[in-house]
């Protein structure tokens, strides 16, 4: 699903230049759970991003579902994106004013879907996360349990190839994040590829792959036994 | 590209900042009030002079002859040039098309007397049509007629000020009154909107005055107009070939002003709205300058608002919004704002111009007014002004990095 080679990248501070990935190789099969783990500055977040297409690799190949991924514009990364990624963020990332059922229907949007087919998928896929009925609620209105699992549900309604998750759990307590995670895990169970970025051993633990990242570089990668989220729920 | 989803954007960003829209609305709407005030305001200089001129027929030509200035044709300078009523008959005979009414002047200074009362006035014998060329407004019997000139009767129309001297309280029509000596028979009375001192004028038939002044058919002026479906350009050329015509006709050096003198009020009229067409360019210039400081406003605006949503704008992108999008975004609720709050100041300047316009009616204003085709341009600027406050910021927001957007450190 996801081929890595050699990937290089970069930050220009001023005079200084910061190499903050030095060569990565990693590849990812369909239906994997991979965490990607690492302390602060160890190039897991631009990683992702490189992975999310919202920022670009200084050299290096990135293969995305057999499309060679380079030299986008920004009108064919947002193609590629709306067609391949969904996203899951920290802090949620809904848009305020929008209810759960319109914020889960906007990847299909700009997917140029129908608005009433639209508004029937969110509804799919919000009663997948099991918040069918806050559907009309706004985001103010939601716990942040609540919040996030409207994020994974708009992140699976454009039905991506790979879903992203920047610390899908960093802004929740234990037990909602375990709720998150047993929700993600049910997701995983159903065939779809999860990248999860994450610096808490927990979360890590409950994905079936961990790559742990250390100044730019993979220094281990290693397949484990999955913590099945649902025995803390 | 209208759908709802766009409409519901928009809703929101404005009722999430209902004053801050209002500030900036109004100072748009403000700009196109004060666009359409003006540009009404020259309209109503504009319909002032035209009211100023409209007393006599705006379509009219008079025609002077005096003495010749240069030798020309085998004659010498200093050569009187001389008008007869041939001269009326050979216009008519040679601009059929063009001569709607012609009369001629014969001038002649007269005191008059009516039983112990006296004054001195101008009597200027004329044909019928002259009604129709000064527009005289003959409020108590008639003008002069076919019949009057025919039989070269002593009969004359005199002004209300002329009865108001010499009649006092009596009703002056059928009575006799002395010019000159003469008795003449007043037949009717007239006012005039112009002025007084035309009220001091008498008039009586051409035919009349040459017969009792030696037989001659000699006429001072004559006074015509001309095809009132005639534009302006039609008229200038029309009164050229008139006065070529005339040069050939007496022998007069084209370059000779002196020797005859043809006066156009198509002439003035373009001096006319060739000023107010100047103040009109002058009006739309700072008319659009307050416009300009409008549309600084809403791209002010604009440029807040997007850095106030620069994370929903990253968000979006990342979800698969093309830039494409997020311009068309900031685009349209930038139009949507100028457009509507244009219209509104719109509404209340063209409003007020139809409630107070019409009353308003001095010597050099009059019924100040918009015409469509200003309401069209005002609308067609309005969205342009839109779109370019809408432009930059619609760049800025477009060139968010969702990476920067969503940074949550």
């Amino acid at each position: 699903m996801i081929q890595i080679k050699d990937l290089h990248k970069s930050y220009k501070m001023g005079k200084n230049s910061l190499h903050v990935l030095k060569g990565i190789n990693f590849n990812v099969e369909e239906g994997e759970l991979v965490a990607i783990m690492g302390s602060s500055g160890s190039g897991k977040s631009t990683l992702l991003n490189i992975l999310g297409m919202l920022d670009s690799s200084d050299s290096g190949e990135y293969i995305l579902d057999n499309v060679p991924i380079k030299d986008l514009n920004e009108t064919k990364a947002a193609r590629y994106r709306n067609k391949f990624l969904g996203f899951v963020f920290q802090s949620f990332n809904l848009i305020n004013y929008k209810s759960a059922a319109e914020n889960v229907a906007l990847p299909l949007y700009y997917q140029k879907v129908p608005r009433k087919e639209r508004q029937e998928k969110a509804l799919k896929y919000l009663e997948q996360v099991g918040l069918k009925e806050w559907a009309g609620h706004l985001p103010s209105e939601l716990s942040g349990g609540q919040k996030q699992r409207v994020a994974i549900a708009r992140a699976l309604a454009a039905e991506p190839k790979v879903l992203l998750a920047d610390e899908p759990t960093g802004a929740l307590d234990s037990k909602t994040s375990y709720e998150v995670m047993d929700l993600i895990q049910k997701i995983n169970d159903a065939g779809n590829t999860i990248l999860i970025v994450t610096h808490e051993p927990d979360i890590a633990d409950m994905c079936k792959r961990i790559v742990h990242l250390k100044d730019g570089v993979i220094i281990e990668d290693k397949k484990i036994e999955q913590v099945r989220a649902e025995q803390y729920v | 590209m209208f759908d709802r989803d766009i409409w519901q954007e928009i809703y929101h960003s404005i009722s999430n900042n209902k004053l801050r829209t209002f500030l900036t609305g109004f100072s748009v709407g403000w700009g196109i009030f004060i666009l359409v005030l003006l540009l009404a305001s020259v309209k109503g200089m504009q319909n002032g002079f035209t009211l100023q001129f409209s007393d006599d027929a705006t379509n009219s030509i008079f025609v002077r002859t005096g003495t010749t200035s240069l030798a020309y044709g085998g004659f010498e300078a200093g050569r009187r040039i001389q008008m007869t009523n041939d001269d009326i008959e050979y216009i008519k005979r040679s601009f059929p098309k063009d001569v709607e009414y012609i009369s001629p002047r014969v001038y002649q200074n007269t005191s008059a007397r009516y039983k112990s009362e006296t004054g001195s006035y101008n009597i200027q014998a004329v044909y019928p049509d002259h009604q129709a060329i000064e527009k005289t407004i003959v409020n108590k019997g008639r003008f002069i007629n076919t019949n009057d000139l025919l039989n070269a009767s002593k009969v004359a129309v005199i002004g209300r000020k002329v009865e108001e001297d010499l009649f006092k309280n009596e009703d002056a029509i059928g009575k006799f009154v002395e010019f000159n000596g003469l008795p003449f028979r007043v037949i009717g009375v007239f006012t005039d909107d112009g002025d007084d001192n035309a009220e001091r004028n008498i008039y009586a038939p051409t035919s009349t005055y040459q017969k009792m002044y030696g037989q001659t058919n000699h006429i001072d002026q004559i006074a015509l107009t001309y095809n009132p479906n005639y534009d302006l350009t039609e008229a200038l050329a029309f009164s050229d070939r008139l006065e070529n015509v005339f040069r050939r006709r007496f022998k007069i050096a084209p370059q000779d002003q002196a020797g005859i003198r043809i006066f156009n009020y198509a002439e003035v009229f373009e001096d006319i709205s060739n000023f107010t067409g100047g103040l009109d360019i002058a009006v739309i210039i700072v008319g659009l300058l307050i416009l300009l400081s409008g549309i600084v406003g809403i791209g002010n605006i604009m440029v807040f608002i997007i850095k106030e949503r620069t994370k929903e704008i990253g968000v979006r992108k990342a979800l698969g919004a093309e830039p494409w999008s997020i311009i068309k975004l900031v685009l349209f609720e930038s139009v949507f704002i100028t457009a509507l709050s244009g219209f509104i100041g719109l509404g209340i300047a063209t409003g007020l111009l139809a409630i107070v316009g019409p009353s308003i009616k001095t010597s050099a204003f009059a019924n100040p007014s918009v015409s469509m085709s200003i309401v069209v341009t005002a609308t067609i600027i309005l969205i342009v002004a839109g779109v370019l406050a809408g432009l930059i910021p619609a760049m800025k927001a477009a060139r968010v990095k969702p990476i920067v957007a969503l940074s949550d450190k």
